[in-house]
């Protein structure tokens, strides 16, 4: 098997707070293949945009510090790289797009001017050439009038609109890997899907590989080929699509999934379909951090904290009971 | 754009119009007359008669207002049945030239806005250039025209009061001028630089001097510089580096003029080291707040989804502070530094008094004591202006620097 494009092992990132140190990101090891679309899914707070920012270096000290770990990318270990070095990759070879593109574009300055920017930066061309890569980005993410928009302001576009003009950015200096985080949590429906739509289209394309970041395993399911569930700051469970949604074999992602199944039911209980509140993550519980809410746990869970493995079923898991339990066939919430 | 100067323009002077109504009110109701000195001196008899008719001091508040009023806005010498165009055949060739300036910067400013460059160094270059053409003209006009407002005669007896505004409003303008330069050249960067090293040694020590600066008040500034950097530094080292009175030395000509009529070496020196003590007092409560400010708006920038963007594209950290981070940092520092002009001109009148500089500030708090309200007023009414003036020009600066600001 060839390399893999990205291989992180064993990341721990960790903010220094007046309460105490957030281990924000704490062991966190996976790899991503050329061209592979990963997705990263978990509730809020539980270190997926740190696990990214931390991939692009972009963790600021002296609150936030990548502890320990190594980001290989393309064969080098980007944590030991120089910052001349680092800002090569970033928007060259790793692009990054946001949650919100209504903050995510400099007001002060045109789309093009933002787009010609990035490109002079990791490409050999003169500033033309520039203005012509910029246009046909904005040609490939459907912007209409591309030549006439270069000259508008950030201000003058929908949500929609910018995330697109992001996206354009993020590619059009061919990068082999998009780390796209929560691009479409702040879009409406219709919108979400078309952006999407037109990232599946585009990396497909372009063989560009993905890291998509989100908690909507609704938006996961169409778009990635493999999933990662993240919890309190460490992966819990990494399998295929198929895997992961019709045969979960970790309490938590099981608990996600109940809360997408029950989509059309009332708000109230979607919430609630994993009960409780994350754990702390400057004092986690011992033993497996899902212990105080998950509904099969037992006293080995509180004593040792599980480690992500093979389980019988193909994918990786990191849970004590995931081979006895049959999560399958248990109807989902219920136990709660 | 034009017509939201106009508009802008004829709100300040609805605006002026009110404050003028409101301290002529505070004038009349705050008890005493502007008579009451002269009466001292049975010879002056003929003096208060004459000023009595003149300003209709023994008429109604109402009347005395609205004569007051037409004073101010009517030229002066100018007999009724004459009219406009006798005055404009008196005018003389550097008259002529003055209204040529005003005319050419009108036709500039209108020029320059009929060319669409979609730039934003041109919309800065626009701004500028008009802004500086405006001063030039400003200039040649106030030297050239022969021109004079009915702002009377002072009540202390020291002459026309239009005269002596306008030779104090240069004053004063000098001084203002040069501390809200030096409040912006040194508290703008310093600003930046902190929120750059936030919580470093330099970082907290800026802070604490900043708060320290802040809370002095203005006066206080004022003698412990005379005192440290001027008196006990002459004392100790018997270098004179810096004066505390006046605006030049007694000496000031023979210092000898420069190249076409400009001042020498000699005499820009003497002017510096009697400006820069009074700048200073002005200037350093200014430059304590632009600095607060300026750290407070850049940190909160650089939290911003933006500059993760900029860096997350591999820009170099220079280029992220400087072209992303900087402009956008500096949009909220121009409402507070057209809001400070006032503030400053405030300083300037305490300062004045300190420094002996003779200034509005000077003219306006010895007007205050004899209650020579047609002093009083045009005092006002000239800061008033300022201020409405600076305002506008903040306003337009905003718009250079933020592309979503829409006049309309
Ligand atoms: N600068 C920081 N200082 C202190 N703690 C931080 C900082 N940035 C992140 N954290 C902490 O790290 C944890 C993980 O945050 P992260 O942003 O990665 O969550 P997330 O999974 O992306 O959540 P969301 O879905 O809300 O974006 C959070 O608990 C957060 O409080
Ligand atoms: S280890 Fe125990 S507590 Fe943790 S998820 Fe598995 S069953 Fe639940
Ligand atoms: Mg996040």
């Amino acid at each position: 098997m060839a390399d893999p494009l990205l291989n992180v092992e064993d990341l721990r990132t960790y903010f220094s707070t007046e309460e105490g140190v957030v281990k924000a990101v704490d062991g966190v090891s996976f790899k991503v293949d050329a061209g592979e679309r990963r997705g990263v899914v978990g509730e809020s707070g539980c270190g997926k945009s740190v696990t990214a920012m931390s991939i692009m270096r972009l963790i600021e000290p002296p609150a936030g510090e990548i502890v320990t770990g190594k980001v290989e990318f393309d064969g080098r270990d980007l944590l030991k790289l120089t910052e001349a070095d680092m800002q090569q990759v970033r928007g060259g070879d790793i692009a990054m797009i946001f949650q919100d593109p209504m903050t995510a574009l400099n007001p002060v300055y045109t789309i093009g001017d933002q787009l010609i920017e990035t490109i002079l930066l990791h490409q050999d061309v003169s500033k033309s050439e520039a203005r012509d890569i910029a246009i046909t980005a904005l040609d490939d993410v459907q912007i209409p009038h591309a030549g006439k928009v270069m000259e508008d302001y950030p201000h003058q576009f929908s949500g929609g609109m910018r995330q697109r003009v992001m996206i354009a950015m993020g590619l059009s200096c061919e990068p082999k890997l998009l780390i796209a985080d929560e691009p479409t949590t702040a879009l409406d429906v219709t919108t979400q899907a078309q952006i999407m739509n037109l990232m599946l289209e585009l990396a497909e394309q372009r063989n560009t590989a993905v890291l998509l970041i989100t908690h909507d395993l609704g938006v996961v399911a169409g778009f990635c080929d493999s999933i990662q569930v993240m919890y309190a700051g460490s992966i819990v469970e990494r399998g295929t699509g198929d895997e992961i949604f019709h045969n979960p074999q970790h309490p938590y992602t099981w608990g996600l999934l109940g809360s997408m199944t029950r989509l059309d039911e009332s708000q109230q209980e979607r919430l609630n379909s994993v009960r409780g509140a994350p754990p702390s993550l400057i004092n986690p519980p011992t033993g497996c951090r899902f212990g105080p809410r998950c509904d099969f746990a037992q006293d080995i869970c509180r004593e040792a904290l599980p480690i992500l493995h093979q389980s019988q079923e193909g994918q990786k898991v990191a849970c004590h009971r995931s081979d006895e339990l049959d999560l399958k066939s248990i109807a989902i919430g219920a136990t709660s | 754009m034009f017509a939201y100067i106009i508009r802008r323009l004829v709100y300040g002077v609805v605006t002026l119009f009110a404050l003028s109504l409101v301290v002529f009110l505070l004038i009349q109701f705050s008890g005493g007359s502007p008579l009451d000195r002269l009466k001292l001196n049975p010879r002056m008899q003929p003096v208060i008669a004459q000023l009595t008719e003149l300003w209709g001091l023994d008429k109604p508040w109402y009347e005395q207002y609205f004569i007051w009023l037409r004073n101010f806005v009517t030229p002066v010498d100018v007999p009724a049945q004459e009219g406009l165009i006798v005055v404009l055949g008196k005018l003389g060739i550097r008259s002529w030239v003055a209204i040529a300036a005003a005319v050419a910067a009108v036709g500039y400013t209108v020029a320059l806005f009929f060319v669409k460059v979609k730039a934003n160094w041109w919309r800065t270059f626009r701004a500028f250039s008009i802004i500086l053409t405006w001063l030039i003209a400003f200039w040649i006009i106030k030297s050239r025209i022969v021109f004079a407002l009915n702002w009377g005669i002072s009540f202390r007896g020291d002459g026309p009061v239009w005269d002596n505004i306008f030779g104090a409003a240069g004053n004063t303008f000098r001084l203002g001028a040069t501390a809200l330069l030096l409040a912006l050249i040194v508290g703008i960067p310093l600003g930046i630089y902190q929120a750059i090293k936030q919580y470093s040694f330099f970082d907290q020590l800026g802070t604490m001097l900043s708060f320290i600066t802040f809370s002095t008040p203005i006066f206080i500034i004022g003698v412990m510089l005379q005192l440290i950097l001027a008196l006990y530094m002459e004392r100790w080292t018997g270098v004179k580096l810096f004066y505390v009175v006046g605006m030049t030395s007694s000496g000031y000509e023979e210092l000898g003029r420069g190249l076409f009529g400009l001042p020498s070496l000699a005499q820009l020196g003497d002017v510096i080291q009697h400006l820069t003590l009074p700048a200073i007092s002005i200037a350093a409560i200014s430059m304590a707040g632009y600095s607060r400010f300026q750290r407070a708006s850049m940190l909160e920038v650089m939290h911003s989804d933006y500059l993760r963007t900029a860096k997350a594209k591999g820009l170099p950290r220079r280029t992220v502070v400087v072209k992303h981070a900087l402009r956008n940092a500096l949009i909220p520092i121009v409402t507070l530094v057209s809001l400070d002009v006032a503030f400053i001109i405030g300083g300037a009148i305490i300062t004045e008094s300190i420094f002996g500089w003779p200034g509005v500030g000077r003219l306006y708090i010895g007007a205050i004591q004899s209650i020579d309200y047609p002093t009083i007023m045009a005092v006002v009414m000239a800061i008033g202006a300022g201020v409405v003036v600076m305002n506008i020009v903040a306003d337009i600066l905003y718009g250079v620097l933020d592309p979503r600001v829409r006049y309309d």
